[in-house]
């Protein structure tokens, strides 16, 4: 224990120093507290009380002083955690009115809710495919486009010279496309930049990412993606498709869409976040079976990244949906390649002596990830610090793609690989350039075409397709290409160009393995090889272990190939995590999510809930002035969600005796409605307050400021008894941090309160008093909150 | 004695029987002599006998054995051998299935298998539709299809047309032979004649001036591309056509090197150049000129609580 305390200090002089804000190391609690001081927030006075840091140390407190007078400011980093990011409340409020509803509800209104929480399901999964399907078939067609009038064009121009043009051409082809997906993302809805599923994953856990799963959210992600497809990014459809289904999902179980002003009166009763959030998992597993053809490793998906609330009939009810999902797409996909049931699988065996082969692979994997993940780092925080404006995004944008082209269009240009033409023309698009005739180029194979499409032929096609030179080059560029492309304000995903990344490089590894050994051309196939080095590098930059071992092999249909794929992915991710992390973890990071880690961090047991809480808590009496709730409500300086409901006790200033937890969108619903005690004595024949009335105002409560309340009526008076949660889940003061953690990650809780021996509120836990504890290289450190 | 014995043992009479005018064919081929097959085919009757002796054996040689016993043939009922028409009809398919495999060898490479072999094809397809077909031999009550084709397990007769039947196939013949295997079609008169004229005007400039040649049979060279990829998304192409294609676009690249060369480097480099600049003016001029996002911390409020810190510290102690 002296030990992690020695190194805690240490590791916050140096930050102090430092001054970069990396992040305030843990306090150890061996100095004087710094007290209250003064600060001008709208009028109203509160305290700070501060731990300090560490010994007493004068010269550190003269560096604390001078900042005092200001609100602190630092550059983006990592080490941060956003105000603007809340909990869900997953937590079910017990009140009154709950109560209420469940006994006026029939044994039939449950089957009822069940039987429509299956034809939810259904529908998810229907929707999922059919938006799959259509981005699929919009991608296909729109690039064909592209292709044909770019082929067209350098066709005509190697005969008569001046290929400049075509390169032109290209060139502003895609910067069009681009520009068009990086402007609707960049000016409409930045949320629906990047692959979505960091910000699914943070939802899963428990957190409300504003406008991740609105309707608009969803359009501006499906265009935004077939833009960027089409535009020849590096990028893949697999993670918008994933977002796509969870948008999908949290609309349909709603039944109304709030964007559209439309309500349904379908499906009132799952219009809170408990419901809404296992919709969401079922969405996501969809999205996942859609885009990769794997209901199984949908529903992985979903325990794995998500669902931390988990039982038998929600893990069938996503498999259905998944299923659903994986019919619809290839059922419609079927009906317009018009050969339904046309998929042949082939199968690759392996030896038993070339498994460590594979983990070697693996191994390359994992460097390689960890290398693309902290270029990508670095990428993102200069974005996250000097790209910041929308128009400066889809500059970048643009950029991007016209370098892409280019360099495309420079690597064909140049490579002088020439194949023959195969019989059954598996390349969509040859390019013959400067071969003779009846060869086509094969660099133009790999960059001539949608990332999909050129991983593909790179599994399937023959051996001696393509020469170690190319695939050295390609693997090279792409790398660097797809790492410059991730954290644009596109909407696309990571998944592709990984697997395109790994499957050039583990097919080169296959065909040097031949060439080196005597007997390798009968037993190392390029195909095989490049599926394994593409699981590795997908493996090393996502590290997702469980469900993308069981997406790979349904995706192949190999379940032979099972054993191999789980080696390799647990050499990448075993290799990757020594490094850095994975790359949604540094993109969740990044954007400052409070997010829950499946456990406490190792080392913080010392820790008790008295360290952790947030106090004084804001409390409210039983009955309370109307007047007092509007102030705290409006105070922009705290901004809090949840309020402890107390009996005043006999004296005065003691805190006193907890008996329930209200929260703000409940109070903004009774504000609204006016339920006031005069005013109810006044109107006999007033409406009394429903359960439904707080669910129509789901999800997007209105702001206090929209509410007026007049001077008479601030004097009423509001009685919470009935809507409070009467029975919050609380904690002793010594509680350990590791088990406020679990009690909190198990539940799903958004606020827990901690008393004392006799029942008093001394403290309020959320979400971001827990997240801000990670274990760093110095031991325990402190992440600081932050205005974003 | 089952019956399915004794017609097992025909069939393996029939295979003896095949094998040696296959085998013969062969001979022939080699000694390109064609007209002496006929000449061999007796030897086919000694060698049901040895198939009678040797029929269990595993290592049974035919063409060795066939020199040992012979009349064995008449040892067997009347009423189980093959009839005299279906063995007539056996003979014929035997003779026009050498001459086709004959002249498949033959028109190998350079391929012309469909131009050349579609006439002998078609013998042999009218023959095994005569097997096939349900007429009865004379006096017989059991047609030459059961007999002939599937009184075994081998089902040699079947299982040999059914391989040069999977060749025709295979090589597309079909798109240029007429229905009934009349003559070539249209299309492939056409071709070839268009690739006649270009081969000619190739041949005009063996001296070895390839520049010329490049320029002077480029038309007529383009015409027969051109008319060859027509007729690709039309899908009215055999093997031939292919083959042909394929020979005379090498003889064009490779031989007389005609492709486009790579000429236009500079224009190429300088656009590209430029382009990767861009880049790299953006992202100087944004570090440089564009605000840095600063990010306003919170102090969060914590518990001032002297007993839990004297509790720490008491536990670190």
């Amino acid at each position: 224990m002296a030990n992690i305390t020695k190194k805690v200090s240490w590791s916050s002089r140096a930050d102090e120093s430092g001054g970069t804000g990396e992040g305030t190391p843990l306090l150890n609690g061996s100095g004087q507290p710094r007290l209250s001081r003064q600060l001008s927030g709208g009028g109203s006075v509160f305290q700070i009380g501060r731990l300090s840091t560490v010994d007493l140390e004068e010269e550190m407190s003269s560096e604390e002083d001078s900042l005092r007078g200001r609100l602190k400011e630092i550059p983006h980093n990592e080490k941060l955690l956003s105000l603007k990011f809340e909990s869900l409340d997953y937590d079910n409020i017990e009140n009154q009115l709950f109560l209420e509803e469940e006994r006026r509800m029939s044994y039939m209104g449950f089957r009822c809710l069940e039987i429509s929480r299956w034809v939810v399901c259904g529908l998810i999964g229907f929707l999922t495919g059919l938006i799959a399907c259509f981005i699929d078939i919009a991608v296909e067609e729109i690039a064909g486009i592209k292709y044909r009038v770019v082929k067209e064009n350098i066709e005509k121009f190697t005969e008569v010279g001046g290929l400049s043009i075509s390169l032109i051409l290209w060139v502003v082809l895609n910067s069009v496309f681009v520009m068009v997906g990086a402007i609707i993302v960049a000016c409409i809805e930045p949320i629906a930049a990047g692959s979505g599923i960091p910000q699914i994953k943070c939802y899963l856990n428990g957190v409300k990412i504003p406008r991740v799963v609105r309707l608009k959210t969803l359009v501006v992600k499906v265009f935004g993606v077939i833009c960027s497809v089409v535009g020849g990014l590096a990028v893949g459809k697999e993670g918008p498709m994933i977002h796509s289904g969870a948008v999908v999902a949290a609309g349909v179980s709603q039944g109304r869409s709030t964007s559209l002003k439309k309500d349904l009166k379908m499906f009132e009763y799952f219009r809170r976040d408990t419901e809404k959030r296992d919709f969401v998992s079922a969405g996501a597993a969809a999205g996942v079976s859609a885009a990769f053809g794997a209901p199984v490793g949908g529903v992985l998906f979903s325990l794995e990244e998500g669902a931390s609330f988990w039982n038998q009939m929600l893990t069938w009810r996503i498999f259905f949906a998944s299923m659903i999902s994986t019919f619809t797409l290839n059922f419609f996909l079927s009906i317009y390649h018009k050969k339904p049931g046309d998929d042949v699988r082939n199968t690759v065996d392996y030896n038993l002596y070339e498994i460590p082969l594979f983990i070697i692979m693996g191994a390359i994997g994992g460097l390689l990830g960890a290398l693309f993940n902290k270029l990508n780092y670095w990428l993102t925080i200069f974005r996250i610090r000097y790209v910041h404006r929308p128009c400066l995004q889809v500059i970048e944008a643009v950029l991007v793609a016209a370098v892409t082209a280019t360099v495309s269009f420079t690597m064909i240009y140049f490579s002088n690989d020439c194949q023959p033409l195969g019989p059954d023309h598996t390349e969509e698009y040859p390019l013959q350039l400067f071969c003779a005739d009846g060869e086509y180029n094969s660099m133009a194979t790999t960059f001539f075409n949608t990332p999909e499409r050129s991983v593909r032929s790179l599994f399937h096609n023959q051996p001696g397709t393509y020469n170690p030179l190319t695939l050295g080059l390609f693997t090279l560029t792409y790398f660097f290409l797809a790492c410059w492309t991730y954290g644009l304000a596109v909407s696309a995903g990571v998944f592709i160009p990984s697997l395109l990344i790994g499957a050039a490089w583990g097919r080169l590894f296959g065909i040097l393995l031949a060439s080196i050994t005597s007997t390798g051309s009968i037993w190392a196939g390029p195909g095989k090889y490049a599926l394994i080095g593409a699981a590795a590098q997908l493996g090393g930059i996502v590290r997702m272990t469980l469900s993308l071992t069981v997406i790979m092999v349904e995706a192949t249909g190999n379940v032979t190939f099972g054993l191999p794929i789980m080696l390799v992915l647990m050499t990448a991710k075993i290799v990757g995590d020594y490094f850095v992390e994975g790359l949604y973890d540094i993109h969740i990071k990044l954007q400052s999510v409070p997010f829950l880690h499946w456990d406490a961090p190792a080392t913080s047991h010392w820790l008790t809930a008295r360290e952790v809480m947030s106090s004084p808590v804001t409390c409210l009496n039983r009955i309370e002035k109307v007047g007092t709730i509007v102030d705290v409500l409006s105070n922009t300086s705290t901004n809090h969600n949840g309020f402890a409901v107390v009996t005043q006790g006999a004296g005065g200033d003691e805190p006193a005796k907890l008996c329930g937890l209200i929260l703000r969108s409940q109070l903004i619903v009774l504000l609204k409605h006016k339920v006031f005690v005069e005013l109810a004595r006044s109107r006999l024949t007033l409406r009394k307050l429903q359960l439904k009335d707080f669910r129509d105002a789901y999800p997007r409560f209105p702001p206090i400021q929209s509410i007026h309340v007049s001077q008479d009526e601030r004097e009423c008076m509001m009685d919470l008894n009935e809507f409070m949660n009467a029975t919050p889940y609380t904690v002793p003061q010594d509680t350990s941090l590791p088990r406020v953690f679990k009690l909190f990650r198990a539940l799903g809780l958004r606020h827990l309160v901690v008393v004392d021996d006799e029942n008093r509120v001394v403290g309020l836990v959320t979400r971001k008093d827990l997240a801000r504890y990670h274990l760093g290289k110095h031991g325990l450190e402190e992440l600081q909150l932050a205005q974003t | 004695m089952s019956l399915y014995k004794n017609s097992s043992f025909w069939v393996l009479l029939m295979l003896i029987y095949i094998y040696t005018l296959v085998s013969s064919g062969e001979v022939n081929v080699l000694a390109t002599d064609s007209t002496d097959k006929m000449r061999q085919t007796p030897s086919f009757s000694p060698a049901p006998a040895a198939a009678v002796v040797m029929g269990d054996s595993p290592a049974f040689k035919p063409g060795v054995e066939a020199l040992f016993s012979l009349n064995l043939l008449s040892s067997f009922p009347e009423d189980l051998e093959i009839s005299k028409y279906c063995s007539e009809l056996l003979l014929i398919f035997g003779q026009r299935y050498v001459a086709y495999v004959n002249c498949l060898v033959t028109a190998a490479r350079p391929v012309q298998v469909c131009q050349k072999c579609y006439s002998s094809y078609g013998s042999l397809v009218d023959t095994y539709a005569n097997i096939s077909s349900d007429q009865m031999g004379a006096g017989d009550n059991d047609s030459c299809r059961d007999s002939l084709l599937r009184s075994d397990r081998l089902m040699l007769v079947y299982l040999l047309y059914s391989n040069m039947q999977e060749l025709w196939a295979k090589s597309d013949c079909d798109k240029c032979i007429t229905k009934g295997f009349q003559s070539p079609t249209n299309d492939t008169l056409y071709f070839m004649n268009t690739h006649n004229q270009t081969v000619t005007c190739f041949n005009k400039y063996q001296q070895g001036n390839y520049t010329e040649l490049c320029k002077d049979c480029k038309s007529s060279y383009k015409s027969l591309n051109e008319l060859y990829s027509r007729m690709e998304t039309n899908q009215t192409m055999c093997i031939d056509i292919e083959d042909t294609m394929n020979m005379t676009r090498r003889l064009w690249s490779r031989k007389y090197n005609c492709s486009f060369p790579r000429e236009e480097t500079v224009p190429v480099i300088a656009v590209s150049s430029f382009m990767l600049f861009l880049p790299i003016i953006f992202y100087l001029s944004s570090f440089l000129h564009s605000e840095q996002k600063k990010r306003k911390l919170i102090h969060p409020k914590r518990a001032k609580s002297y007993a839990s810190l004297v509790n720490i510290q008491s536990k670190l102690s």
